[in-house]
C-alpha cells in the first residue's frame, strides 16, 4: 500500500538537484504512502527515523510508522500537528486548543504514548502560549502559567521564547540572546551529540551556538533547521510574494558555515524538512511527503 | 504593626491574584503588517508626484505598517496583549511567511491579523474591504476564523472617509483561490491562532492610494480593526473613548488628474481634497479640545483620537475656503464620521480668459466641426453660464464642463452651417461658483468653411445588397481621410435580433496618406446566414481627420446569400478551372496579369490590373482567340437565352460587360452589361439576353472590364468563376429594397430607398424603347400594353413589369 520507492523514485528525479557529486550524493528520493493520500504538512521524524507525525487538512494529526506502513490518528485537532515534537522517551508531545465563550484560546499540553496508544493531558488548559519542547530523555511543556517535565531529568533541550534561546544542560537552564532580532527566535534544537544548538533568528537567519551561548556560525536566511547529523543541518529555503510561496527548496548546510548545497530545486516547492535516523523527510506545498537519503563525502 | 504587615501581604496577594486573573483573560492579538521593505514583493503604486520606487510614495508595506502600529497602540490602550511581526520597513524585517506563522504560534496569540490592502491588478477599478481565513468559505480550518472575519468587516465598511464601490466580502481562501487547491495564503497555513488576512481597501484605486499615504487614515483602519477584535472578544463595552474622523473636500472643484494617465474616481472622490485645512475639536463651551490638520497628500483626511464621549463642534478652516462647523456626538468605543464640503472664497468677478476658435476678419475660415471653448478665471456656475450663452445664428448643441467648471465646451448637435458668420455672446449674467456675475458681456465671432459633412462615396453592403455569406467584407468610402481612432467601433453589423457581429480586427484596412479617398475595410469574423437579413449601422460621428462627420447615422439592411448555390436548369459554359489555351487576356491602355486559383466553385481566373487611363478605349478583355476553336464558346446565344456568371468584386466601381457578335468573325458587337463592381466578395449575376434581335445567333466574343470610376477603379483585382447558360424564364425581376415602379398617367415613376439614376422602358423582347436620366420617363406616346422597366440605382439595375394603360 505505502511506499513504491523504485518507480516513484524515477518520477521524482525532477525534484532533485544534481548536488555537488564530490561532496553530497542523493541516494534516493521517494514518495511516502501515496495511497491512501491526503495532504500532509509539518512532518516530524522521531530520532530513529522510524516514525513520523504530521498534520492533515481535515483529519487531524497522524502518525506514520515507516517500519510497517501503518497510519494512526493521534488527534483530530486541526492545528495540533503544526507544532509537535517527539520526546526522548519515544512519546509524542503536542498541544491541543479550545476556545472559551469569549473566544480566548485555552491550550492543553498532551502526550501520546505509542505503547499504550493512549493520550493523556500533561497540563491543565491555560490561556496563552503552551509549547512542547523535546528533550534528549523526555520532553517539557513551556507556558506562562504551568510548566511540565516528563521526568525529573529530561536531559538536554533547547527552545526559544521571544528573542531568547533557552538551553537546558545538566539540569541547568541557560538563556542566550546572541543576535538582535526584533520579531524573535524560532526552531531551536540540540545537535545529536548535544554540543551545539541551532536556532533561527527572524531577520537574521540560522544561528549555531555552543552550550555557553558562544556564536559559532550564521548559516544564512533559511527556515526550519533540523540536525541531519552532528555536522550538518537541513533547512527550508522559501521565497514568497507576501501572499503565497513563489519557490521553496530543501538545502543542506554545514553547521560551521563552510558549506551549503541545494538538495531540491527551488521550483520543487519542497518544504518543512525533518531529520531522523539518517533520513530526511519533507513535504511539498500540496502536501506530498517525500523521503530523501543522502551521502556526504567530506 | 503585625496586623498592618499582614494586611499589606494580603493586599499584595490579592493584587497579584487579580493581575494573574486579568492576564489570563487578556486577549492576545498577533499583528502582521503585510509585505515590507520597498522591494520586489512589495506593492508600489506610482502616483503623482512620486516616481517609481520612491519610498515617499504609495507602498503597501508602508500603509500596512502604519495600520499595524496603530492597531498595536490602540489594542494596548484597550488592555490587550499584542505581538507584531515588524515595526520597521526594511527587507530584513520582511519576514518569510513560514516565519511569521511560527512566530504567531510561538506567541500563543488568540487571534492573528495580517494587514494588507488589495489591488485588482487590472484596468478594472474597485474599492471595498475583503477578509480571508483558511479553508472553504463557511468552513474555516481553525474554528471561529469566520466569526472573527464577520466581526471585523462591518467596522471596516462603516468608514465614511473613503468611497466604497461594493459591499465587503468574506472568503475562505480555498474558495477564493480554488486554483491553489488547499495551499491558500501563506500566513494562514499552519497558523494555530484564529487568523484573518484583511485587505482593508484597494490601493490601485488612486484616490484610495492617496488616502493610504495619510497617517490619520491608516490609524483609523487600525481603530476599526480594534473594534472588530472588541466585538469578537465581547469587549465593546470595555473602552470608554471614541474617535472622530472625516474628509475635507471642496464642495464643487474637481479632483486634479495629475497622474501620468487619467484615473477613475467614484462618487465624492470626484471632489478636490483640501490640503492643510486646520480642524479643531471644540467642547460645548467653545474650548479647543484637540487640533489637527489635513495633510498635503491629496486625501483631506482628519482624525481626532481618544475623545471622551460627548457633544462637540468640529471646526474646519482653510484660507482659500469659507470655514465650516458641524456638531458631532462621540460615543464610547465607536467612530464618529463627519465629512466637510467647503465653499471656496471667490473675491473677483468672473471673466473669459481664453477662448477658441479665435478668428478675425481676413483669417482662414473655421472648420464647421469646431467646438466653442471658453476658459474662465474662476470655476463657473453651470446654470447661469449656460443661460448666458447665445449664438447667432442659433445652433442647437450641448455644453460640457472641464477642469472643475473652469472650461466650458459647446458642441453643436450637427456641424455649423457652411460659409456663415457666427457671433457668440456670453451675457454678463454668467456667475462663478461664489455667485458673483461678470462685469461685462463677452463677444466673439467666427466664419465657417464651405464644407460641413463627410460625403459618402460608396458603402458595401449597400441598402438591399445580397451578400455572399462567407465572412463578408464591409467597406465605407468617403471624400476625405477618416480619423481611424476607434473607427471600427463606429460601424456595426447586427443580425435580425440585434446581436452585434464581430469584426476580424486583425484584417482591418484604413486609409493612409496619399490614398484617393478615405476608407475603412473590415471583414466579419464569422459567416452570415443565407436568407437572413442584417443591418450595417454607420454612426454619425464617423469623422475625418478634421472632425467633419457624416450628416446622419445610417441603417443599411442587406441579406445573406450563397452565391455558389446550385442553379437548376443551367449548364456549364466556362468553368475557369484552369488555363484555356483557346482563351486569352487582352488589354487596352492597361497592364494586367492573370492566374488561376481556387475560387468559389473550383478554380477561378484572377486578373490583377492597372488602368493607365480612364476612357472608353481602356479596358480588359478576356475571350477566345478566334484563330483557334473552343466548342463551348462557338455555341451561339439567341434571344431568350440567359447567361450566369460568378464574379468576385473589390468595389472598383468598374463595369463588367459581355461583348457578343452576331456573325463570326469581326462583326458589330452587342454589349450586355453584367454588373458594376460595387461589391466585395463573390456574387452571382444572371443576364437575360433580351436585347438580341430575334432569329439571330450571337457568339460571346469577350468578357470586358471597362473603367468606371477614376477615383476608385484604376487598380484592382477581378475574379471570375463558373459561367453557366440556360433558357430565360421571361421576365427577371431583381429585388431592390424599397423599389417601386408605377405608371401614373403619362409617366412611369420609379422610387427607391436610394438615388434612382436612370430608367429604361423595354418591350418584352428586351429592346429598349425609351430611356431617361432620373426617375421619370414620359410614356405618353407609347402604345398601351405590358412592358419591362429597368431602373438604375447606384450603377445597378433592377427590372420590373409595368402596364401602360
Amino acid at each position: 500500500m505505502m511506499r513504491k520507492r523504485l518507480s516513484i523514485m524515477l518520477m521524482l528525479v525532477a525534484l532533485m538537484l544534481p548536488v555537488m557529486a564530490q561532496q553530497v550524493e542523493v541516494i534516493s528520493l521517494s514518495r511516502l504512502f501515496d495511497e491512501p493520500w491526503e495532504p500532509a504538512y509539518f512532518p516530524v521524524l522521531n530520532q530513529t527515523g522510524e516514525r513520523l507525525v504530521y498534520q492533515t487538512d481535515d483529519s487531524g494529526m497522524k502518525m506514520y510508522d515507516l517500519t510497517n506502513d501503518q497510519i494512526a490518528t493521534i488527534t483530530t485537532d486541526k492545528v495540533a500537528g503544526n507544532d509537535v515534537c517527539w520526546g526522548g522517551d519515544g512519546k509524542v508531545y503536542f498541544v491541543s486548543s479550545e476556545a472559551d465563550e469569549n473566544h480566548l484560546i485555552y491550550r492543553t499540553g498532551r502526550c501520546f504514548d505509542l505503547v499504550t496508544g493512549q493520550t493523556v493531558n500533561v497540563t491543565e488548559p491555560q490561556h496563552g502560549a503552551v509549547r512542547a519542547v523535546p528533550a534528549t530523555r523526555g520532553a517539557a511543556m513551556r507556558s506562562d502559567a504551568q510548566n511540565f517535565k516528563s521526568s525529573s531529568n529530561i536531559g538536554g533541550a533547547a527552545w526559544t521564547e521571544g528573542s531568547r534561546v533557552h538551553v537546558l544542560v545538566g539540569g541547568e537552564e541557560r538563556v542566550f540572546s546572541p543576535v538582535d532580532s526584533w520579531a524573535g527566535y524560532l526552531w531551536a534544537s540540540l545537535s545529536p551529540d548535544g554540543k551545539r544548538v541551532a536556532f533561527f533568528a527572524a531577520g537574521k537567519g540560522i544561528v549555531v551556538i555552543d552550550l555557553r551561548g558562544q556564536m559559532l556560525a550564521m548559516l544564512g536566511n533559511y527556515e526550519m533547521p533540523c540536525w541531519y547529523n552532528n555536522d550538518y543541518l537541513v533547512a527550508q529555503n522559501a521565497k514568497d510574494d507576501g501572499h503565497q510561496f513563489t519557490s521553496s527548496q530543501i538545502v543542506l548546510l554545514k553547521a560551521d558555515g563552510t558549506f551549503k548545497t541545494e538538495l531540491t530545486k527551488p521550483e520543487s516547492m519542497t518544504m518543512m524538512p525533518t531529520c531522523g535516523g539518517g533520513k530526511i523527510v519533507f513535504t511539498t506545498i500540496d502536501g506530498l511527503l517525500h523521503e530523501m537519503r543522502i551521502n556526504i563525502y567530506d | 504593626m503585625k496586623q498592618n504587615i499582614f494586611n499589606l501581604i494580603m493586599a499584595a496577594m490579592v493584587m497579584a491574584l487579580t493581575a494573574n486573573v486579568m492576564m489570563a483573560q487578556q486577549p492576545h492579538v498577533y499583528i502582521n503588517p503585510g509585505h515590507g521593505g520597498y522591494d520586489s514583493d512589495d506593492r508600489n503604486m506610482v502616483i503623482y508626484p512620486f516616481s517609481q520606487g520612491d519610498s515617499a510614495g504609495s507602498w503597501e508595506s508602508k500603509s500596512n505598517l502604519r495600520k499595524g502600529l496603530a492597531l498595536q497602540e490602540i489594542l494596548q490602550k484597550k488592555g490587550y496583549k499584542t505581538s507584531i511581526s515588524r515595526v520597521t520597513n526594511t527587507t530584513a524585517d520582511d519576514l518569510a511567511l513560514s516565519t511569521i506563522v511560527a512566530l504567531c504560534n510561538q506567541s500563543g496569540a488568540d487571534v492573528f491579523y495580517s494587514i494588507h490592502s488589495n489591488a485588482t491588478g487590472t484596468s478594472a477599478v474597485t474599492n471595498f474591504p475583503m477578509v480571508f481565513y483558511r479553508g472553504y468559505t463557511g468552513s474555516p480550518q481553525v474554528a471561529n476564523a469566520d466569526v472573527l472575519a464577520a466581526d471585523l468587516e462591518p467596522y471596516l465598511y462603516a468608514s465614511q472617509t473613503t468611497v466604497w464601490t461594493n459591499n465587503y466580502q468574506i472568503w475562505g481562501d480555498w474558495s477564493f483561490r480554488p486554483e491553489w487547491g488547499t495551499q491558500g495564503y501563506g500566513v494562514l497555513r499552519g497558523n494555530r491562532a484564529v487568523a484573518n488576512l484583511s485587505e482593508g481597501s484597494f490601493h490601485d484605486y488612486i484616490p484610495e492610494a492617496y488616502r493610504l499615504l495619510g497617517l490619520q487614515y491608516c490609524w483609523m483602519e487600525g481603530w476599526n480593526i480594534s473594534l472588530g477584535a472588541d466585538k469578537y472578544f465581547d469587549r465593546l463595552d470595555q473602552y470608554d473613548l471614541g474617535v472622530i474622523s472625516g474628509n475635507v473636500r471642496d464642495d464643487r472643484i474637481k479632483r486634479l488628474q495629475e497622474n501620468p494617465q487619467p484615473f477613475i474616481v467614484y462618487g465624492e472622490d470626484n471632489l478636490m481634497p483640501i490640503h492643510s485645512a486646520t480642524v479643531r475639536l471644540l467642547d460645548q463651551n467653545g474650548n479647543e479640545v484637540q487640533r489637527t490638520m489635513t495633510d498635503t497628500l491629496r486625501n483631506g483626511i482628519y482624525t481626532f483620537k481618544y475623545v471622551v464621549p460627548g457633544t462637540y463642534t468640529v471646526e474646519v478652516s482653510e484660507p482659500s475656503h469659507f470655514s465650516q462647523t458641524a456638531e458631532v456626538i462621540v460615543s464610547a468605543n465607536a467612530a464618529t464620521y463627519q465629512n466637510f464640503y467647503l465653499k471656496r472664497v471667490r473675491d473677483t468677478p468672473p471673466e473669459v480668459v481664453d477662448y477658441s476658435p479665435v478668428w478675425n476678419e481676413g483669417d482662414p475660415a473655421v472648420k464647421c466641426s469646431e467646438q466653442i471653448v471658453l476658459s474662465f478665471n474662476w470655476d463657473m456656475d453651470s446654470v447661469t453660464t449656460c443661460n448666458a450663452f447665445r449664438l447667432e445664428p442659433q445652433v442647437k448643441g450641448s455644453f460640457r464642463w472641464e477642469d472643475s467648471y473652469y472650461r466650458l465646451i459647446f458642441t453643436p448637435d450637427d456641424a455649423f452651417d457652411v460659409n456663415t458668420h457666427y457671433t457668440l455672446t456670453l451675457d454678463k449674467s454668467a456667475e462663478h461658483g461664489g455667485g458673483m456675475a461678470m462685469d461685462e458681456d463677452f463677444v466673439m465671432q467666427f466664419y465657417t468653411q464651405p464644407r460641413n459633412h463627410l460625403t459618402e462615396l460608396a458603402v458595401f453592403p449597400y441598402e438591399g445588397a445580397q451578400v455572399h455569406y462567407k465572412t463578408p467584407t464591409v467597406e465605407l468610402r468617403v471624400d476625405s481621410m477618416l480619423d481611424t481612432y476607434n473607427l471600427f467601433q463606429k460601424l456595426r453589423v447586427l443580425d435580425s435580433e440585434g446581436n452585434e457581429l464581430a469584426w476580424n480586427k486583425r484584417s482591418i484596412k484604413y486609409n493612409k496618406k496619399g490614398d484617393n479617398y478615405g476608407f475603412i475595410r473590415v471583414p466579419l469574423t464569422n459567416d452570415i446566414e443565407p436568407g437572413k437579413t442584417y443591418h450595417l449601422i454607420l454612426d454619425r460621428d464617423i469623422a475625418d481627420t478634421a472632425g467633419i462627420h457624416l450628416p446622419a447615422a445610417r441603417d443599411i439592411s442587406f441579406t445573406g446569400v450563397n452565391a455558389g448555390a446550385a442553379k437548376p436548369g443551367m449548364t456549364m459554359f466556362e468553368d475557369f478551372d484552369h488555363e484555356n489555351y483557346y482563351l486569352g487576356l487582352y488589354v487596352g491602355y492597361a497592364s494586367a496579369d492573370s492566374r488561376f486559383e481556387t475560387g468559389l466553385l473550383g478554380g477561378a481566373i484572377v486578373i490583377d490590373y492597372h488602368f493607365s487611363r480612364m476612357d472608353s478605349e481602356t479596358g480588359l478583355h478576356y475571350g477566345p482567340d478566334w484563330g483557334l476553336e473552343d466548342a463551348d464558346w462557338e455555341k451561339p446565344f439567341v434571344l431568350g437565352d440567359k447567361l450566369g456568371m460568378h464574379v468576385w468584386g473589390d468595389m472598383s466601381y468598374n463595369d463588367l460587360v459581355l461583348m457578343f457578335m452576331d456573325h463570326m468573325p469581326y462583326t458589330d458587337a452587342v454589349a450586355v452589361p453584367v454588373c458594376k463592381i460595387d461589391f466585395h466578395g463573390w456574387r452571382y449575376v444572371e443576364m437575360d439576353l433580351s436585347n438580341f434581335e430575334p432569329g439571330v445567333d450571337y457568339f460571346l466574343k469577350e468578357i470586358s472590364l471597362k473603367p468606371g470610376s477614376e477615383l476608385m477603379g484604376m487598380t484592382g483585382t477581378l475574379k471570375l468563376d463558373n459561367m453557366i447558360r440556360g433558357k430565360s424564364s421571361g421576365i427577371n425581376e431583381v429585388p431592390v429594397a424599397g423599389l417601386k415602379v408605377k405608371c401614373d398617367g403619362d409617366y412611369i415613376v420609379a422610387s427607391a430607398d436610394t438615388w434612382v439614376q436612370g430608367i429604361e422602358l423595354l418591350d418584352l423582347n428586351g429592346r429598349v424603347i425609351k430611356s431617361a436620366g432620373g426617375n421619370c420617363l414620359n410614356v405618353a406616346n407609347v402604345a398601351h400594353g405590358i412592358y419591362l422597366v429597368r431602373v438604375y440605382i447606384n450603377g445597378r439595375s433592377a427590372t420590373q413589369k409595368v402596364a401602360i394603360n
